[in-house]
């Protein structure tokens, strides 16, 4: 059953934020009970997105062991149409935390983990939310491999640039395999994915070259550039094409019909 | 204590021989002929228990010789972090990865989410504590396998 969502990608700018927002979003608006996690440590950008500039406590501060996730979630459930619950755990992005968090140790990493593993009791079983969603940082980060060591299963979101289908594929077969994790293919930015004969392209891709289910397949929006992260699409834009991909992303991982 | 130590400490018959009244578990006094009636069960338990740790060990032996390690010594803790969950062979990643989930578990336990013979997992977990990734604690005639993460660093 899937519980926790990690969200990641080979390299940056493939929409995983913009992925994790929405997806958890949606999710609350299904009547599911979301906590949304920042772990892109080294560029921290929840807080600007859902526009929350102070926090009790931060998610370094939950891993470093200073404090209880409690005091680190954020109750953001007004904000979104729906009987689910939306709450945040964000990351520090002053200057001093980024680097904190850059020089972390081996041991300070496993602890780390553990201290994320120990989410599934505190918040699944015992605080009764229905998912966590971790939106990670790019490529083989250590808080990124923790994320999805942690999770049930895994949003890769690629692009059809060169160097990252290249590098998805590998990380596909040299990470997720690896860890035997459930993995489900978002491609974003695609263009003319209008036409039948482009989507028929790209699932005969994905299934050739990635070899894993496609989740999504997002075209190139110009109206999200436009919103300058300042819009939750499935929130602010019901009825864009937009909210209805991530929507059917939602039912597919409701439905657990991910894979 | 050695096996055969164990055999003559529990054969010892001055408990038995004695006039003094002997107390159970729970301090209620027990009479010598309720105390001759559990000794048959008793031993057998201790053998049955003694036996499962030679089989351990055995298991290790194997495991050891297999990879070409004759030394029992543990390593010193050495961070099982994911990096290394990264870097290790398939077979025992699978096992490190159960124990990284449950916290804290038996071989049996292990065994049961693996879907791989307890015998098989026995001999991963006692590789993985040789390795100073896992700590083993007995509990009666349990093995506990654990990651010390509080004493890591």
């Amino acid at each position: 059953m899937t519980k926790i969502i990690a969200v990641h990608s080979y390299k940056g700018g493939t929409g995983k934020t913009l992925l994790s927002v929405n997806l958890a979003a949606s999710l609350a608006q299904h009547g599911k009970n979301v906590c949304l996690f920042d772990l892109d440590f080294r560029a921290p950008s929840l807080f600007a997105i859902l526009k929350v500039e102070n926090a009790e406590c931060w998610l370094n501060d939950y891993l470093n062991g200073a404090c209880d996730i409690n005091k680190v979630l954020i109750d953001l459930s007004s904000r979104i149409q729906g009987d689910g619950k939306f709450f945040t755990g964000l990351a520090n992005p002053a200057t001093e935390a980024i680097r904190d968090m850059s020089a972390k140790d081996r041991k300070w990493e496993m602890r780390a983990l553990g201290r994320l593993l120990s989410l599934r009791n505190t918040l699944l079983n015992d605080q009764e939310f229905d998912y966590l969603i971790f939106d990670t940082s790019p490529g083989l980060q250590y808080s990124s491999i923790n994320a999805i060591v942690t999770a049930d299963f895994v949003v890769v979101a690629t692009t059809a640039d060169r160097s990252d289908v290249n590098g998805t594929r590998r990380m596909l077969r040299e990470l997720y395999n690896l860890f035997e994790k459930k993995t489900g293919l978002v491609i974003n930015k695609v263009l003319d994915s209008d036409s039948k004969s482009k989507k028929d392209e790209m699932n005969n891709k994905v299934k050739s070259v990635y070899q894993v289910p496609l989740l999504g397949l997002v075209p190139c929006f110009c109206e999200i550039l436009r919103a300058e992260g300042n819009l939750i699409f499935v929130q602010d834009k019901p009825n864009h094409p937009f909210t209805k991909i991530v929507d059917e992303m939602t039912r597919k991982i409701v439905a657990n019909k991910v894979n | 204590m050695n096996n055969y130590q164990c055999f003559v400490r529990l054969n010892r018959p001055s408990i038995f021989s004695s006039t003094v009244h002997v107390k159970d578990t729970w301090g209620k006094p027990v009479t010598r002929q309720e105390m001759l009636s559990k000794k048959p069960l008793y031993i057998l338990e201790k053998i049955k228990e003694n036996l499962e740790r030679l089989n351990e060990k055995m298991e290790v032996m194997i495991e050891l010789q297999r990879h070409g390690r004759k030394d029992f010594q543990p390593l010193p803790d050495a961070p099982l972090d994911v990096m290394t969950l990264l870097s290790m062979p398939d077979h025992l990643r699978k096992t490190a990865m159960t124990i990284c989930r449950c916290g804290r578990a038996t071989a049996t336990e292990v065994s049961q989410q693996t879907t791989r013979a307890r015998a098989v997992e026995s001999a991963y977990l006692n590789q993985l504590v040789i390795m100073g990734h896992l700590k083993k604690e007995r509990k009666g005639r349990k093995a506990y396998f654990y990651i010390d993460r509080d004493s890591q660093g």
